[in-house]
C-alpha cells in the first residue's frame, strides 16, 4: 500500500550549513508520527521542505505516491496536506469564525465563484461546528489577536483541520502552552484522529506530550535520522540520549 | 463599520451632496478633481493597501486610460463604451506587466510599475501621430449622458461623484466578498496563507489588475474634466502623487484614499503662499508618517477612538464547558 | 568602426559610473535589506555639495572632499539613523515608502534652495581628445573609466582581502550567524551605509559634467541604478557590476543606432524582459523565503 507520505534522501543546504543531511521516511496511513530531536537538528528545515516553503537540493517527497517536491505551499495544501506553525499563526484582524472560513475557502470554488458567491462561501455552518470542536464557542466572533496564547494554538490546529486534510503536519503544537490546555489539546488531536481517521506528523519537544501522542518517533540530530521506533524504545535508546546529552 | 463610523461616513456624504450649494464654480471644480484623483487613489489602494505591493504606475494607467477615452471619443465612440475601453485596456496591461515581476519575492512590482510609467510617458510624448505628442491632445468633449449634458460645472461634479461612488460600492462589495478576506490574510500573514490553499500570487494580481483598471477609469474621468490632456500630467510625479495620498489617508482603510485626495486637492491651495514648497512638505509629512503613523491619518484616528472607546470584556473562561451530553 | 569604437568606450565610461550606484544599491540591500528608492538622489546631491563649497571658495579638489564628507555624514549616517532604523521596525514596505518620499524630498530641497537650473560642473580630465584605431577617445571618458574603476577595485579588496571586507560579507549573507561568531553587525551595516555614502559621491563627480547638475537628474541615474543591480542580479554585487556596465554599453549603442527620441527606453525594455524571463538576473541565486 502507498503510504500517504514518503520522504526519499531528502537534503537541504544553506550556504556552508546542511541542515538536512539524507533524511528519509514513511508515513502510513493513520499513524500519529513524532519526530523529535534537539534544538538545531533540522527538524523545521525538514517540515519546510516537505511543504514547499524550501526547495530541497536532494531528495524526493511523494504524497499518496504523487511526487511534490517543489510545489508550492498552497498547491501542496490543495493535495490535502495541511500544517500548523511554531511561530506564525493565526490571522489577528478576523474573527476566529472569519480565520476557519478563510482557512476553507480556498479549497471550494473557483476564484470567480470566490468572487460573487455568499460572503461566507457557504462555511458558516462547518466553521461554527469546528469551533465547537474545539470548545472555542464563546469566542466566534472575538478577534483572534484578542485570543490567549493557548487559544491560538487550538484555532491553529482548527484551521489546519478546516478542510479536512488527509495530512496534518504539526510544528511544536505544544509549545508555551500551559497544563490543562495541553491536556484539551491532546484529547482533541487525538479524538480528530480517531473520527477522521487522519495522518498526523508531530515534531514537538515535550517528551510526555508525545508519548502520550504518537504511534511512532523518528529522531534528528545534526540534520540526519539516528533512530526510529516505537515511543518505549526510543526513550530508552542509548543513541538517543547521547544525541540529546552531548549537546 | 461601526456606528460612530456609519455616523462619520453619512455626514460627510451629505456635505459632498451638498457641495455646490455654498462652493463658487472653482470651489465645484476642485470637488470634481477630489472625485477624479479619489477614485485613482481607491484603485492604488487595493494594490497597496490591500495587497501590500508598491505600484509606482498609477498615474500612468490614469493617463492610459484619459488619452484612451480622449481618442475613442475624438473617433465618434459613445462615452460609456469609451470608459469601459479604458478600464479595460487598463486591466490587461495591469495583468500583463504583474504577471511576471509578481513571481519574484522582492518588491519587483515597483521597479517594474517605475520602469513602466518612463515608458509610458516616452511613448505620450513621441508618438505625435497618435497622442499629439507634446501638444497633448485638446478639445475633449463633455459627455451627454442619456440626454443630460455634464458640461457644467456642477453638473460635471454630480457626474463624477456618480462614478466615484459607484466605483466605490463595486470595491467594497468586493472587500466583502471571501475575496476581501483572502487580502486581509495576504495583508497580515502571508506565509500562513499560502499555507491554507490561499494562492497569494494570484490575489495579488488580481489586486494589482482591478487597481489599475480603476486608476485608467478615472483618467477615464479626468480627459472630459479638463478637457485638454498632455504627457507631462502622467509622468512619474502623479504616481508619486498618488502614492502619498494613499498613505497620508491610511493605506488599507477603504477610507483612507479619500481622506488623501482631500488632502492632496488642499494642500496646494492652503499652501499657495508658498506653492513651490508644497511638495517638499507633502514629503517631510509622509517621512514623518512613516515614523510615528505608518497607519496615516485614518489609522491616527482609528486607534484615538479605540483607546477613547475601550471596552473591557468580562473574563471568560479559557475554553467552553464541557457539555454533559457528550 | 570607429564610431563604435568611441561609443563603446563612451558606454563603458558611463557604465562604470551605473556600476558604482548598482554596487551600493546591491550592498545595502544585502546587508540590512533596505531597498533605497532615493540611490538616484545621492547620486544627484553629492554634486550640488561640491558646487556650494565652490562657490564659497574652495578649489576643485577640496570641494570634492568637502562633498564626500558631507555625504558620508547626510546620506550614510543620518540617512542610516534618522530614517532606515526608526523605520525597519515597521517592516520593509514603510521604508521603501519613506526613501520614495525622501528621493521626493532632496529632489525639492535642491530646486527650492539650490536652483531649478542645469548647473554646469567641473570635469575631473583636462579636455583633450586622444586618437586612436582611427577613434577619437576623450579624457573624459578614460578618467571617468579609471576612477570609477579603480573605486571598484578598491571596494573588490576591501571585501574579498581584508578581515573586515569578509566580516561585511559574512554579515551580509547571514547576519545571525555573523552576530553569534562575534562580528559586531550594527556596525557592519553602518560600513555599508558609509561606503554607499562614498560610492555615490564618486558617482555624482564623475557624471556631472557629462549630465550637468540638475535636481531632476535622480530619476534616469535612479533607474539605471535599479536596472542595474537588477540584470546583474539583485543579490550579488559582482552582477551589479556587470549590469552597470552592459547597460551603459547598451543604452549608448541604442541610442546611436536606434532611435534618439526614444534613448530612455531601451533599458526599460531590458528591465521588463529580464524581470519577465530571469528575474534573478544574469548572475543572481533564486532566494527563498523560511518560515
Amino acid at each position: 500500500m502507498t503510504a500517504v507520505l514518503e520522504v526519499s534522501a531528502l537534503s537541504k543546504h544553506f550556504g556552508g550549513i546542511t541542515a538536512v543531511d539524507g533524511v528519509s521516511f514513511d508515513v502510513q496511513e493513520g499513524e500519529i508520527l513524532g519526530i523529535i530531536g534537539p534544538n538545531g537538528s533540522g527538524k523545521s528545515t525538514l517540515f519546510n521542505c516537505v511543504l514547499g516553503q524550501l526547495t530541497p537540493n536532494e531528495g524526493e517527497v511523494r504524497v499518496d505516491g504523487q511526487t511534490i517536491t517543489g510545489m508550492r505551499p498552497c498547491d501542496i495544501n490543495r493535495l490535502g496536506v495541511s500544517r500548523t506553525f511554531q511561530l506564525l499563526q493565526v490571522f489577528p484582524q478576523l474573527s476566529v469564525r472569519d480565520n476557519l472560513i478563510l482557512a476553507g475557502q480556498e479549497h471550494q470554488g473557483s476564484m470567480y465563484s470566490r468572487l460573487i458567491g455568499a460572503a461566507d462561501a457557504g462555511l458558516s455552518d462547518a466553521a461554527g461546528q469546528m469551533i465547537d470542536f474545539f470548545r472555542l464557542t464563546h469566542l466566534a466572533d472575538e478577534r483572534a489577536g484578542m485570543l490567549s496564547y493557548g487559544q491560538q494554538k487550538l484555532l491553529d490546529a482548527a484551521m489546519a483541520f478546516m478542510a479536512g486534510p488527509r495530512l496534518v503536519l504539526l510544528d511544536e503544537p505544544a509549545g508555551g502552552v500551559n497544563l490543562t490546555m495541553l491536556g484539551h489539546l491532546r484529547e482533541r488531536l487525538q479524538t480528530y484522529h480517531a473520527e477522521r481517521k487522519a495522518t498526523f506528523v508531530v515534531i514537538e519537544h515535550q517528551m510526555e506530550f508525545v508519548m502520550a501522542l504518537c504511534t511512532r518517533v523518528l529522531v534528528l540530530a545534526e540534520g540526519r535520522l539516528i533512530a526510529e521506533g516505537a515511543p518505549q524504545d526510543i526513550r530508552r535508546d542509548p543513541v538517543v540520549i547521547e544525541a540529546y546529552l552531548g549537546h | 463599520m461601526n456606528r460612530l463610523g456609519a455616523i462619520i461616513v453619512g455626514a460627510a456624504a451629505l456635505f459632498v451632496l451638498a457641495l455646490p450649494l455654498f462652493l463658487k464654480p472653482y470651489g465645484i471644480y476642485l470637488g470634481s478633481m477630489w472625485a477624479v484623483l479619489s477614485i485613482a487613489a481607491m484603485g492604488l489602494n487595493l494594490t497597496l493597501g490591500y495587497a501590500g505591493q508598491v505600484s509606482l504606475a498609477q498615474g500612468a494607467f490614469v493617463g492610459i486610460g484619459a488619452y484612451t477615452t480622449a481618442l475613442l471619443m475624438h473617433a465618434g465612440v459613445p462615452y460609456p463604451i469609451a470608459f469601459v475601453a479604458a478600464g479595460l485596456v487598463c486591466f490587461s496591461v495591469g495583468w500583463v506587466l504583474g504577471y511576471p515581476a509578481l513571481r519574484v519575492q522582492h518588491h519587483y512590482l515597483a521597479f517594474v510599475t517605475l520602469a513602466f510609467t518612463a515608458l509610458v510617458f516616452l511613448v505620450m510624448r513621441n508618438e505625435e501621430w497618435l497622442t499629439g505628442g507634446t501638444y497633448g491632445l485638446s478639445g475633449i468633449p463633455r459627455p451627454v449622458l442619456f440626454g443630460w449634458s455634464t458640461n457644467g460645472a456642477v453638473s460635471f461634479y454630480y457626474f463624477s461623484l456618480g462614478v466615484l461612488i459607484a466605483l466605490a460600492a463595486g470595491t467594497w462589495w468586493m472587500l466583502r466578498s471571501p475575496w476581501g478576506r483572502a487580502f486581509v490574510a495576504l495583508r497580515e500573514n502571508p506565509i500562513r496563507a499560502l499555507s491554507l490553499g490561499l494562492d497569494t500570487r494570484r490575489y495579488t494580481l488580481m489586486a494589482f489588475a482591478i487597481g489599475s483598471s480603476i486608476g485608467g477609469l478615472s483618467g477615464a474621468v479626468y480627459a472630459p474634466l479638463v478637457q485638454y490632456i498632455e504627457p507631462l500630467s502622467f509622468a512619474l510625479a502623479l504616481s508619486l502623487n498618488l502614492l502619498l495620498m494613499v498613505i497620508v489617508g491610511g493605506s488599507g482603510y477603504f477610507f483612507g484614499p479619500f481622506v488623501g485626495a482631500l488632502v492632496a486637492v488642499l494642500l496646494p491651495e492652503w499652501l499657495r503662499v508658498i506653492q513651490s514648497y508644497y511638495l517638499l512638505l507633502y514629503a517631510v509629512l509622509v517621512m514623518v508618517m512613516m515614523a510615528f503613523c505608518p497607519d496615516g491619518i485614518l489609522g491616527l484616528l482609528h486607534r484615538a477612538l479605540k483607546t477613547m472607546i475601550f471596552k473591557r470584556n468580562p473574563p471568560q473562561p479559557a475554553l467552553q464547558p464541557e457539555r454533559t451530553s457528550r | 568602426m570607429a564610431t563604435l569604437i568611441q561609443l563603446v568606450v563612451s558606454g563603458l565610461a558611463t557604465g562604470a559610473i551605473y556600476a558604482l550606484m548598482a554596487v551600493g544599491f546591491t550592498l545595502l540591500w544585502q546587508t540590512s535589506q533596505t531597498i533605497n528608492f532615493a540611490q538616484g538622489e545621492f547620486v544627484m546631491v553629492p554634486a550640488f555639495f561640491i558646487l556650494e563649497a565652490m562657490y564659497l571658495g574652495a578649489p576643485f579638489w577640496l570641494a570634492i572632499l568637502i562633498g564626500i564628507a558631507l555625504s558620508l555624514l547626510l546620506l550614510g549616517l543620518v540617512f542610516k539613523f534618522v530614517i532606515v532604523d526608526p523605520m525597519l521596525k515597521h517592516g520593509v514596505l514603510p521604508l521603501v515608502i519613506s526613501t520614495i518620499a525622501l528621493s521626493l524630498f532632496m529632489k525639492e530641497m535642491v530646486k527650492n534652495f539650490y536652483s531649478s537650473q542645469a548647473q554646469p560642473f567641473p570635469s575631473l580630465a583636462p579636455p583633450i581628445d586622444l586618437h586612436a584605431f582611427g577613434a577619437v577617445i576623450s579624457t573624459q571618458s578614460l578618467t571617468v573609466l579609471a576612477v570609477a574603476i579603480g573605486a571598484v577595485v578598491a571596494l573588490h579588496i576591501l571585501l574579498h582581502k581584508t578581515r573586515l571586507g569578509r566580516a561585511m560579507q559574512a554579515t551580509a549573507q547571514n547576519p545571525t550567524l555573523a552576530q553569534i561568531l562575534g562580528i559586531p553587525v550594527r556596525r557592519m551595516v553602518l560600513y555599508t551605509f558609509l561606503i554607499n555614502a562614498v560610492l555615490c559621491a564618486v558617482a555624482s563627480t564623475l557624471i556631472s559634467p557629462i549630465y550637468l547638475a540638475k535636481f531632476i537628474n535622480g530619476e534616469p541615474l535612479g533607474i539605471a541604478a535599479f536596472l542595474a543591480a537588477i540584470i546583474g542580479g539583485f543579490n550579488q554585487v559582482r552582477g551589479a557590476i556587470l549590469g552597470g556596465f552592459i547597460l551603459g554599453v547598451l543604452d549608448n549603442l541604442s541610442a546611436a543606432y536606434l532611435s534618439s527620441t526614444y534613448r530612455g527606453a531601451f533599458p526599460l525594455l531590458i528591465l521588463i524582459a529580464v524581470i519577465m524571463w530571469r528575474p534573478q538576473g544574469l548572475l543572481g541565486r533564486v532566494e527563498e523565503r523560511t518560515v
